[in-house]
């Protein structure tokens, strides 16, 4: 038997996994056999659902009849550390992309929604705006990077 | 025959062209940029060549590479799939006075389409429909709003040049037209290096109804049919179809006949699309000229499935000097198909395009159910390619049989690791205009916010279920495991079955 807290935006779900591939959430019991490695079936006593299962660090993604969700997992023994999430000032790169235009240098003044530089993929030019007012505290990229997501591309602090 | 073919592109389509080879015994050459050194489409093909660094001007397109890999391969061949070098002229000439055969139209014809005033003049001349509309030699504002004037609003100002709808405006009035043709000009002027702007009536909440047409070199010409595709965001298709329920048998015959007129009025060779705009629908419907696409198109398959054929079987015969391989009375259509554009992009994000790592890639499978991709599980979706990760194409007895199968067939196509746009087609299919096959060129971006509100937001909690149970079967869960590649997931499951 083993419990896990998985989360799923907002929500948290506290879920039981017994013997014989038994799954309780909220005290509904659910069975889950293996068809393919990372795909599963899983039964309750009316329905039946075909659910793909993948790994990427803490996440767990899952898509079951087209619908695709991530759920974040918490085994209650800390496998390894969370990643630190960026705080309210740091903008981040929302998918790899190149950095194409910085337009803001350590030190500037910045309103809230300004643009502070521009990344391009896939054809498409994005712009990162500041989330707030603030002063440029530092900048993580440089012109022409490609910078992978996550990746804090400028920090603000409050001026 | 061509003995040895070098593909000019990657993904799907090199695969699909990869295969076709196979099977007519010819003998092919992959090319490919730094990233995609072992991309699926080269260690399909016989020998590979690598091209330049990501950037496609530095590898795809790169016209001389290209040539240079044709040279030290020995290809007698060239196919350049669809985007990339498909429609550039220069590059079907410089095969040609390189003495490698262009898989495609002549340049000459891939020249005369791609300019639109004179695409348009030449259809006109040929007997083609063309959206009424005037393409002023005096370009002034002056004699701009004039000719507006005189095919009246609501109009369309379009730049000669281009395509993509980048620089069109509608103009409903009179006194707007200062504006958008100093706008349009500046935006064409700015894409294309080429301000000259045209004039065409507004057709309103037209279909987008297009036709396959194919020439030899013995001076035979055919069409293959219709594929509606009038479920498209901002330009980019989405979902195709074939038989289009918009045209009655008349129609549709009338509109072949245009196609293969527009086609040898072309000068043209090998297989290209006819891209018409649809007005109403039954006999009283107007067709009118839009663009000839001079290549073998992304909804290809569409047309195969209902009509039986082979494109790309076709396309390398009649390259190798070969006539077609049908007449048109020997050409029918069975069934229906449409196809689904699986994108890597996030549709609750505004589509924004996704790139990542494919964790877990499982296609559906089934009668009727075919799967064109380039993709492996485990690879990567990249930012510096178009996001298409595959098509779906699917075959049924009737329009409803194929929706039913294209909507299980998603159903069942896991895709983790990146956004795809499956939970947005899969609101689409199941929409009421889509089931009565009442959607026009603008329906996506007019309710494409009251869709996309229409997507489920919550997994069922089954789907956790799937994932605490993943967890047990890697190990992560279990006292004294600490990896969870030490864990055999077979072996793991079977104890825990019970």
């Amino acid at each position: 038997m083993a419990n896990l807290t998985l989360r799923l935006g907002a929500r948290e779900v506290a879920v039981r996994t017994d013997e014989g591939g038994r799954v309780t959430i909220d005290d509904h019991g659910y069975t889950v056999t293996t068809i393919s490695p990372g795909v599963y079936l899983v039964s309750d006593d009316e329905q039946r659902w075909r659910v793909a299962v993948a790994d990427a660090g803490d996440t767990r993604w899952v898509s079951v009849n087209g619908q695709v969700a991530l759920v974040e997992i918490d085994t209650g023994q800390s496998r390894a550390p969370r990643r630190k999430s960026a705080h309210a000032g740091a903008m981040t790169a929302p998918m790899p992309a190149t950095v194409v235009k910085i337009l803001v240098e350590p030190g500037q003044t910045v309103v809230e929604g300004a643009t502070v530089l521009v990344l391009e993929a896939m054809k498409m030019e994005l712009p990162i705006r500041a989330p707030r007012a603030g002063v440029v505290k530092s900048i993580g990229c440089s012109q022409g990077e490609l910078v992978q997501p996550g990746v804090v591309l400028v920090e603000l602090e409050h001026g | 025959m061509i003995r040895r073919l070098l593909i000019a592109n990657r993904g799907e389509i090199a695969l699909r062209i990869i295969r076709a080879c196979r099977e007519l015994g010819i003998e092919t050459v992959a090319v490919h940029s730094d990233p995609d050194a072992h991309a699926p489409h080269v260690l399909a093909a016989d020998r590979a060549v690598r091209l330049g660094p990501a950037p496609p001007r530095e590898s795809y397109l790169n016209v001389a590479a290209l040539l240079d890999a044709a040279r030290a391969t020995d290809a007698d061949a060239v196919h350049p799939g669809y985007g990339f070098l498909s429609e550039r002229a220069a590059f079907a000439r410089a095969c040609e006075e390189a003495g490698v055969i262009f898989v495609g139209p002549p340049a000459t014809a891939i020249e005369r389409m791609g300019a639109k005033v004179g695409a348009r003049q030449l259809m006109d001349a040929a007997g083609v429909p063309v959206v009424p509309g005037e393409a002023p030699s005096d370009q002034s504002d002056w004699a701009l709003a004039a000719a507006a004037s005189r095919v009246g609003f609501p109009v369309l100002i379009k730049p000669s040049a281009g395509g993509g709808g980048i620089g069109m405006k509608v103009v409903r009035e009179r006194d707007e037209v200062a504006d958008a043709v100093s706008q349009a000009r500046r935006e064409a002027q700015a894409a294309f290096g080429d301000g000259t702007l045209y004039v065409e009536r507004l057709v309103e909440r037209p279909r987008h109804v297009e036709v396959q047409v194919f020439a030899d070199t013995h001076g035979n010409a055919v069409h293959l049919f219709e594929r509606e595709c009038s479920v498209q965001r901002r330009h980019q298709k989405m979902i195709e179809e074939s038989p289009s329920e918009a045209l009655s048998p008349v129609l549709r015959a009338r509109m072949g006949e245009a196609a293969v007129a527009a086609a040898r009025a072309a000068g043209y060779r090998n297989a290209g699309t006819v891209e018409f705009l649809l007005e109403g629908s039954g006999d009283r419907a107007r067709f009118y000229f839009l663009e000839m696409n001079t290549r073998l198109q992304v909804e290809h398959p569409v047309t195969e499935l209902v009509v039986g054929v082979d494109l790309v079987h076709a396309q390398l015969r009649v390259a190798s000097g070969e006539p077609l391989p049908w007449t048109q009375a020997s050409l029918t259509q069975r069934g229906h198909a449409i196809e689904c554009r699986i994108y890597a992009e996030d549709p609750a994000q505004g589509f924004l395009p996704q790139a990542g790592p494919l964790l877990l890639y499982r296609e559906p499978r089934g009668p009727g159910i075919r799967v064109d991709s380039g993709v492996v599980e485990g690879g990567e979706i990249s930012v510096h390619y178009d996001p298409m990760i595959a098509k779906l194409i699917v075959w049924g007895e009737t329009r409803e049989a194929a929706r039913r199968r294209a909507v299980e067939a998603l159903r069942e196509y896991h895709i983790l690791g990146v956004r795809t746009n499956i939970p947005f087609l899969l609101t689409l299919l199941d929409h009421p205009r889509f089931i009565e096959a009442a959607v026009d060129t603008g329906f996506l971006d007019r309710e494409g916010d009251a869709l996309r509100a229409l997507m489920p937001v919550d997994v069922p909690a089954a789907a956790l279920a799937a994932a605490a149970a993943h967890e047990v079967v890697r190990g992560a869960a279990l006292p004294g495991r600490q990896s969870a590649s030490a864990v055999d997931p077979f072996l793991s499951l079977a104890g825990w079955r019970g």
